[in-house]
This record gives C-alpha cells, structure tokens and sequence, in this order.
C-alpha cells in the first residue's frame, strides 16, 4: 500500500473532523486502503506477481485529467464578455454542472454504491459516521482533481483578464457547486433507489455513462466552434423561471457582487446558490440512515422481468438462420449484446458518432456550398460513417464480463462452432447495424431526397460484405463473447486501422461507380452475389 | 435440566424481535438467550430470517422492534464498541478483492484496533497454518473459493474476539481444512467463546453444534440440544428433524416429478 499525498492535504482537517466526531485515524486507514484499490481498478487476472503490481500501480483516473483539461477549454470564451455576467457565467456554469455530474455519476458510483462497505466495514467497531465521513472524502478528493483539471486553466485566465475580485467569486462558487453535486448526486440514487431495484439504478448509470462519452466527443467539436461565438452578442433578463436552472443561480452571484446591477430576483439567485449547498448537506445527513437502508437493494435481484413476447424475433431467425444451432446462437448473441453493459458502455458512443458526425460534416460544407448545391451533390456518402464502427464492434464482439461462461463453447456437443460467428454477425446486423443504419438514413433522406434510397441499399449491401471481411481480418478464429474485457488492449490496433483503409477503398469504389451509366445497380447486383456467396461460404 | 445453561453466562439476549419489510413481516417475536461458550447451529429454510437476524445483530439493519442486549448492552443504544469483541464470516465472500491478503488482513486489524505490526504477525502465522502462505502478498482476486474462505475466517479471529457470527464458514475448503477449522470452532467453544453457526449443512450442524436453534417463516420452531430435538421429534436425523418441522414432506414426490420430466419428452405426450 502506498501514502498518498492527497492524504497529508486530509490531515490538515483532522482537527474538524474528530470535532465531528469522526475516528480520524480509522477514517484515514479507510481512505488509504480505497485509494489503493483504486490505483489497480483495472483487475489484474493476468499479473498476479508482486514486482509487476507496483508498476501497474498508477491510478488510469488521474491518467486521464488531460482530457477534461481540454474539456475546461471550451469554458474560456466566455470568460471574455465584458458587457455581463448573468449570461455567460451561467453558460459556464451550466457546461461545469454537466461535465461533473456526468462524471460523477459513471466514475464514483462504485464509490457510493459499494455494497461490500455493508459487510466489511459496517460490521466493525467503527461508528457510521466515520464510514460515511470516508465515502464523502474519498468522492470529494476525486472530485477536486477533476473540477481543478476542468477549471485551471479558466480560473487562470479569468484572474488575468476579470481580476482578482472575479477570480476568488469564481473560485468560491466552484467549491458552492462541488458541493450542490456530490450531494445531489448521493441524494438522486437514494430517490432512484426508493422506487426501482439495484439493476435498474445499475442500468440508469450505464446510459449516463454513455451519454458522456458522447458529450465528450461533440464537445471537442464545440471546442472548436466556440472561439467563433465571441462575436455574438450575449444578454439575458433574469425570469422568474430562472430558478430551476441551477446554472443561472451562479451567474446572479457575480451580476451582484461586480456590478451595480441589483434586482429581488437576483438576490434570490444568489441565495439559493449560497445557501442550497448547505441546505442540501443537512438533508443528506437526515437521509443518510434510510440510503444505507436501501443500498441492501442493490444486492437484491431484480424482480422478475415482464416476459416480452419474442415474436419477430423468432421469426426473423426463422428466415435467416440456417439451422437450430445457428439459431440458437442467433438469440444467445442478441440478448448478450442487449444485456452486456460493458459492451453497450464501449459500443452504444460510437453509435451516437456514426449519427451525428455525418451532419456535422454537412454542416460544414454548408459554410463553402449553398444548401442547393449540397442537396443535388454527393454528401450522402458520409453515410458511410455508420460502417466505421462496424470493426471496433466485431473486435469488441469477442469479450465479455462473463467470458468464464465460454466453456460451452468447448464443454457442449456443438456441431460446427461456426454457426456461433454466422448467428452472432447475423445478430449484429439486424439488431444493432440495421437500426442505426435506418434512422442515419431517413435522416438523409429528409436532407437529399428519396432519390438516393438505391444508393442507401447499396451502402447496405457493401456494409454486409464489409462485417464478414473485418469479421475475418480482426477476429480470424477467436470466438464471441470469449476473453475477459481486461484483455481489450491496443494489440489489434493496427488490424482496425487497416479495416478503415478497406472502408476507404470501398466508398472509393461506391464514388466512381455512381459516375457510371447505371453504374450503380450493376454494383448492387454484384454486391448482392458476393454476399450470398461470402455469408454461406466464408462463414 | 439444562446443562447447557449452567456453562456460563448470558452473552446475548433476543427479546421479542420483530422486524418487517415494507408490509413483509420477516421476524416475529423472536426469544433467544446464548450462553458463554456455546455454539449454536442456527439453521432454518431459505428466506426464513436467519440472515436478517444475524444482520440485525452487527448493527447491519437497525430499524426493528424488540430488543436485543450483547455482552450486557442494548446495541441499540448506537455505541458501536461491542463489535470490537464479535468476529463474522458472512455468506457471500465480501472482500476488497484488489488488495493483497496481507493488506486485507491487516486493515481489518486496524478496523479492530489492533496496531498494524502486531495484525501482520498474528496473520502471517494463521495463514502459514492454513497453508496459504504464499499467496499472502497476492491479490484476493486470483484467490479460489475455499482460500478466499480461509481469508474471511482469518479476518473474523485476528482481534480474538468473543462471540463469532459464522454464515456457511466451511463452504469451498476441501475436507482436510474443514476438519481443521471444525476443531477449531470446538476448541474455541472450549475456551470460553461463543459461537453463532448458520448453514444448511445439516450433518455438521448435528455434529458441532450444543444447541440447535430452529426457524421457520420468521418464527422459532425449535431451540435445544440434538438429544433433546430427537425426543421430541419421531424422526432421526437432524435433516429429518428439520424437514418435519418446517413442514416439508414433498421431496419423494418432486423428486419423482423432477426426473419424470427430466426423461419424458413434449411430443410422445407422457407428461
């Protein structure tokens, strides 16, 4: 176990928490064991040797500050409207209330929701208010490296460019925030949990954690774009409806203490945003006996799922699937891609980009292009994007929480072990491709008319024979659902880059074709015969 | 009569325990007084309280009605020092499995009070007696079933405590641990410690147990030594004694049912 240096900057408040009448030592014991765990939160199956510990022993977390540094950029635009405050600080409130919510809620879950606290730590002499003392400052350690990465750099520029004054407002208010979060976070799971079950919380965090890295990802995008914003004029009145937009609270404040402006409204504001915190503190306290009561929950499983009728489902493996093993493959693969959340967590994003950057790249040729010329012109091709995600799904395809299950693979009588890959990739394309293939479409057809629906159908034809290809280059004869995620490192890195080549290569082909006097329904056709060829013979 | 009851004095103390979930009551009116140096095999069908029970006793659940007294305190009272007296081996093999043995071992010490050194000392020679020694600086992780067991039974004895709280302590350890940590238990109880034994392994519960306390549908059904269940009841052994009291007598006829479907089949119609 190492010492922490965040722990020496803990000790400074010793004297205020044995005052709380918290067991400050064992606090510290607790703390120091947590944080050790979470140094290796990446399971070590592999390295169970000593020497190989220590240099594994470097938190992934704090590896990845950077990005929410980069994150903290988009924030600094808005630091250099002059004319008033409401506005832009509440945008920059707003943007750091999501980020850290957000990240609170998909990374230190774990840390409010452990439910081995209840039997290794509850079960010793040591009063709960020093357990929960713990959580509370193990969350808040995390989340001071997180808010100081988004929030250095626009704390340093703000000093330069509002002074000292705005500087120490923004700073204080950051802390007022952090606070607002952690508790409103812990207070939100205790509503979920009073109503649902533990998987259903577990579920609600998964797409939460989804939703962020989506978020991320078209925040570069704004990133890029907000510098541009500068010149626009910003300027709001408060409304009396201000006040459930938390962000809006903030902004009052610094309206209040830098400028002449005062109003009831913006003192209420200001108040909420002093006093909520602290407020919301004292409810947490009062709530704090009935969440552990229903942290039981999530050790309980869920109630009985209502059994969804399955109908087309079975009728679509019917026809596609070409015998009982294949189909029983077909349904195994199906509900593990439903069910997995690890798998949806590192797939479901990259659905979000195949949706959202084709218009993005549309839009940016609408700043070169009128929107005639871009509706008769060939931009439609981006549809492609949906088929950039099929590798890293295929390659993701092979893992799985529960890879230990794999033993039927080998310990069943299964016939022909390739009727796994055929169900599987079938699976994948009728439930996961063909959905976000057909929303991406409509969408562009809304953009550039029917007329490009054979168009659509070829992209199809050539994504189909794309997934065997990948299927082949990337996973050669690796099974589905098979090795441990911990095992998803960088080493196929250069197979996925090389399908994106293909990928290339192929809208190339797809691009000259469409040149050609029906060009194109030739290479339809010839589409359609290597994927009946491929799908019964590679397979 | 009882002999039992003349071993010491009381440890712990049950009186009228109740305890509901939601509109689900789970414990009714429980009695129970445990006496220094006893073990009790506390055994009962799934879903029958036993867990809760035990749970309410660490302090786990803390809104129940009743009353219930440990060492002579109301552990309702909110003072948490006599855990520092009780050891527990729960069912599911909660660990913090990213830590060493040695790391795990020695913050419970902590939690327990003891200084760090002298819970490494202490650990390093139990787990060298449970042969376990040279996975002591490993991660928990890579343990198997039965040494993550022998992990939890260490961390439940390192402060020496009096009263133990077992929840199946045996499961997964092969049969030469199980007689050792048997012995154990025996010659623990000999020394004066208390024993709280769970499991559903009814022929080691015969065997270790001084007195055999009973639940059913969140009630006492039984509480007394194995000689005395066996006069009150026609059956042998405990598993019988057991069956006959939660009014279970269906196992011929679901097992007949079980292996007739296992061989019929849809079509031929036999079922």
């Amino acid at each position: 176990m190492g010492n922490f240096n965040i722990l020496k900057v803990v000790d400074r408040g010793k004297g205020l928490f044995t005052k709380l009448g918290i067991d400050y030592p064992v606090m510290r014991t607790i703390l120091q064991v947590k944080l050790t765990m979470d140094r290796r939160r990446i399971p070590t199956i592999l390295d169970n040797n000593r020497s190989k510990n220590k240099k594994g022993d470097a938190n992934q977390f704090l590896k990845s500050l950077w990005v929410y540094g980069f994150i903290g950029l988009v924030l600094v635009p808005f630091l250099f409207f002059t004319e008033s405050y409401l506005f832009p600080m509440s945008i920059v409130f707003g943007i750091l209330m999501f980020m850290l919510m957000t990240s609170m809620i998909s990374d230190f879950s774990q840390v409010l929701l452990d439910v081995r606290d209840k039997s290794i730590l509850h079960t010793r002499p040591i009063n709960k208010r020093t357990i929960n003392a713990a959580k509370i400052v193990h969350v808040g350690i995390y989340m001071f490296y997180l808010t100081a990465a988004i929030t250095a750099v626009p704390l340093a520029v703000s000093a330069f460019v509002r002074g000292i004054g705005f500087f120490f407002t923004f700073l204080g208010l950051i802390i007022l925030m952090n606070m607002l979060i952690i508790v409103m976070t812990a207070l939100l799971y205790l509503l979920i949990l009073r109503f649902f079950d533990g998987e259903k919380l577990k579920d609600i965090i998964n797409y939460v954690q989804i939703l962020l890295s989506v978020a991320i990802v078209v925040g570069y995008q704004l990133v890029i774009r907000s510098f541009e914003l500068i010149d626009f004029e910003l300027f709001f009145t408060p409304q009396w409806w201000h006040v459930f937009l938390p962000p809006v609270w903030y902004g009052a404040v610094f309206e209040l203490l830098l400028t002449t402006n005062i109003s009831g409204i913006l003192v209420l504001f200001a108040a909420m945003a002093i006093l909520l915190p602290f407020l919301s503190i004292y409810i947490y306290i009062q709530s704090i006996p009935a969440f552990e009561r229903n942290l039981e929950k999530l050790l309980n499983h869920a109630a009985p799922k209502k059994k969804r009728s399955a109908f087309f489902c079975k009728r679509i493996a019917q026809m596609i699937c070409s015998d009982k093993e294949e189909r029983a493959f077909y349904h195994f693969a199906r509900l593990m891609m439903k069910n997995e959340r690890q798998f949806k967590l590192k797939v479901y994003p990259t659905f979000g980009f195949s949706l959202i950057f084709p218009f993005i790249m549309i839009f940016n040729e609408l700043r070169m292009s009128s929107w005639e010329e871009i509706s008769s012109g060939k931009s439609y091709m981006w549809v492609y994007f949906a088929a950039l995600m099929i590798s890293t799904i295929i390659m993701m395809l092979r893992y799985s929480e529960n890879a230990k299950g794999a033993w039927i693979y080998k310990g069943l009588p299964i016939h022909n072990i390739k009727s796994l890959s055929r169900g599987t990739l079938k699976a994948f394309m009728i439930h996961m491709y063909l959905p976000v293939f057909s929303i991406l479409s409509l969408a562009l057809m809304l953009v550039f008319s029917v007329s490009i629906l054979f168009d659509l159908i070829v992209v199809f034809l050539a994504s189909s024979v794309y997934v065997i290809v990948c299927f082949k280059l990337i996973n050669g004869d690796k099974l589905f659902f098979s090795e441990p995620f911990e095992m998803a490192q960088q080493q196929d890195t250069a197979k996925v880059i090389a399908s994106f080549f293909l990928l290339g290569a192929m809208v190339g082909i797809h691009f000259l074709v469409s040149f050609l006097n029906y060009g194109i329904y030739g290479y339809g056709a010839l589409l359609l015969a290597i994927n009946l060829l491929l799908w019964k013979k590679a397979l | 009569m009882n002999i039992i009851e003349s071993a010491g004095k009381p440890i712990l103390e049950i009186k009228n325990l109740s305890k509901d979930f939601g509109n689900n009551r789970v414990l009714t009116g429980i009695d129970l007084t445990v006496y220094e140096g006893e073990i009790i095999g506390y055994i009962g069908p799934n879903g029958a309280g036993k867990s809760t029970t035990v749970k309410i006793m660490l302090g786990l659940i803390d809104d129940y009605n009743g009353q219930i007294t440990i060492f002579g305190e109301n552990i309702a009272a909110g003072d948490q020092t006599y855990k520092k007296r009780i050891g527990y081996v729960p069912e599911t093999a909660d660990l913090y499995e990213n830590l060493t043995a040695q790391e795990y071992l020695v913050f419970i010490g902590e939690l327990y009070g003891m200084e760090a050194e002298e819970a490494d000392w202490k650990a390093l020679k139990l787990v060298r007696l449970f042969e376990i020694d040279n996975v002591y600086h490993t991660r928990i992780a890579s343990f198997s079933k039965g040494m993550k067991q022998k992990v939890l039974i260490i961390s439940s004895l390192l402060h020496n405590p009096d009263l133990l709280f077992l929840d199946e302590p045996l499961s997964g350890l092969d049969a030469n641990s199980v007689m050792v940590v048997k012995e154990i238990l025996a010659q623990l109880a000999a020394q004066g410690k208390t024993i709280f034994y769970s499991s559903h392994i009814m022929d080691v519960v015969e065997k270790i147990s001084h007195r055999i306390v009973l639940l059913s549908e969140g009630k006492l059904v039984a509480d007394g030594s194995f000689e005395e269940l066996k006069q009150q009841n026609i059956e042998g052994s405990l598993e019988e004694i057991f069956n006959q009291l939660t009014g279970f007598d269906r196992h011929k006829q679901i097992a007949e049912e079980f292996t007739a479907i296992v061989q019929g089949d849809r079509k031929n119609g036999q079922l």
